[in-house]
């Protein structure tokens, strides 16, 4: 198994499952409340099918390609600053799931049949957010211990 | 009269030089032929045939079409097994491609920005020829060497934006890859290679695979094609329709209320649950 390396993640999906750590590109247009140019920190996607190339940062483009056995993991950072907002403060690494954890109603985009979970936490100072999407909600027991061997796997520095 | 026995003398002398010409030029040709394996003695009852003097002594060059790697040796097939791809994007991200173990077929294209011959696949590629592959479920990922090998900039100007491309110099010594292009093809679940080599145009390429996947029972877009079943046994079509008829002859129709039913067969606890619990505020 190989180990993805960048931005201080690390990630080591199983053998057949796909993975990236990017940035996106800065869209100048976009500026915060304050009038400066918008943060884009790191993202982390893995998955257990083929990504295609253009998604969304929560796994728009990939989430509707996903059948019963799919697993997709995102890990999004925030900028640093919201560290320190309710959001994030007294959370810790929120893995190993559990199988209620998932819901279809937690759904970024609501899918027939698929289950997910949302969770806001701080690593090593950086917060961050995690989002899971599985393909089956039936399957959730099976799928969930698929996630967290994954999750298990992943190092923030 | 001794005038006529000189001449006739000549006559003869020089008709016994060329019959000698003549058998000498039949004994080259003789061995000539039976250096390339056509001796007019083999496999004739006591006769043998030193391996060593048999068919072709002098080397033979082969050479594939300009721009087409030549395949590469027996050791090299040999020793390839099937590797996930790890290297980064032309964007500059990490990333990873699953191929062993995963529950599609992979067609690894090894390209190359700078190469003549891959101009064409990169060209196909853009034009969506990459994205409707023959067999089932079959994912094209691009592979080119790493950014120390190739111009980063040059491979995000050709990588087609709905079609996985690595940068990998990693996965090219990981297959053993001879040259650009190439192709592999790796079947996920088994892990094994199916085929591999290289082409001239993706038209090549597209032909094999449609014919591997015709092989293996399946269409161009992956469905399985209706192939016949053995001598008295059905196929699946006239399955379903003798089961289509069973049911209808029992008075279960389209629409029948039991094909609808409000429980599953594992009971309540099995069913999907028709109200959750909120959405976090979170989400």
């Amino acid at each position: 198994m190989a180990t993805l390396n960048a931005h201080g993640l690390a990630v080591t999906p199983p053998a057949g499952w796909d993975a990236e750590i990017f940035t996106r590109d800065r869209d100048p247009r976009i500026l915060t409340p304050q009038g400066i140019e918008e943060v884009v920190p790191p993202i982390a996607h893995i998955a257990n099918f083929g990504l295609p190339p253009v998604r969304g940062d929560f796994g728009g483009g990939a989430v509707e390609l996903m059948e019963s056995g799919a697993v997709f993991i995102a890990l999004l950072e925030h900028d640093a600053s919201e560290a320190g907002t309710a959001l994030f403060q007294g959370k810790g690494i929120p893995w190993p799931l559990s199988p209620d954890d998932f819901d279809p109603n937690n759904l970024q985009r609501g899918i027939g049949g698929q289950a997910g979970c949302q969770r806001f936490f701080l690593a090593q100072g950086r917060p961050f957010c995690l989002y899971v999407v599985i393909g089956s909600y039936r399957l959730r027991t099976t799928l969930v211990r698929q996630v967290n061997a994954v999750l298990a796997g992943i190092t923030i520095a | 009269m001794t005038v006529l026995v000189v001449l006739l003398a000549v006559v003869v002398a020089l008709l016994a030089v060329l019959v000698i010409g003549l058998l000498r030029s039949h004994a080259e040709i003789l061995r000539r032929l039976h250096e390339l394996g056509a001796g007019i003695y083999d496999g004739e009852e006591g006769t043998t045939v030193e391996p060593s003097t048999a068919g072709v002594r002098t080397p033979v060059e082969l050479r594939t079409r300009p721009g087409v790697p030549e395949p590469r040796s027996t050791e090299g097939i040999v020793a390839t097994d099937a590797h996930d791809i790890a290297g980064i994007t032309p964007t500059g991200s990490a990333a990873m491609a699953g191929v062993v173990g995963a529950g599609h077929t992979t067609l690894l294209a090894f390209l190359s920005s700078g190469c003549g011959t891959c101009a064409d696949f990169w060209r196909a590629f853009g034009d969506g020829a990459g994205t409707r592959l023959p067999g089932r479920d079959t994912r094209l990922v691009i592979v080119t060497k790493g950014p120390e090998a190739e111009s980063v900039s040059a491979v995000e100007a050709l990588a087609p934006p709905g079609v996985t491309t690595i940068m990998s110099t990693d996965a090219y010594t990981d297959y053993s890859v001879p040259a650009n292009p190439y192709f592999i093809l790796v079947d996920g679940p088994s892990g094994r290679i199916y085929g591999e080599g290289a082409a001239a145009s993706w038209q090549q390429v597209a032909t094999l695979l449609g014919q591997a996947a015709a092989d293996a029972g399946y269409s161009a877009d992956g469905s399985p094609l209706q192939r016949s079943a053995p001598e008295g046994r059905m196929t699946g079509p006239e399955r379903a329709a003798r089961a289509d008829a069973d049911l209808l002859a029992a008075g279960i129709g389209p629409g029948h209320p039991s094909l609808y039913p409000d429980e599953l067969v594992g009971g309540p606890d099995a069913a999907l649950p028709q109200s959750g619990p909120e959405p976090g505020s979170e989400g």
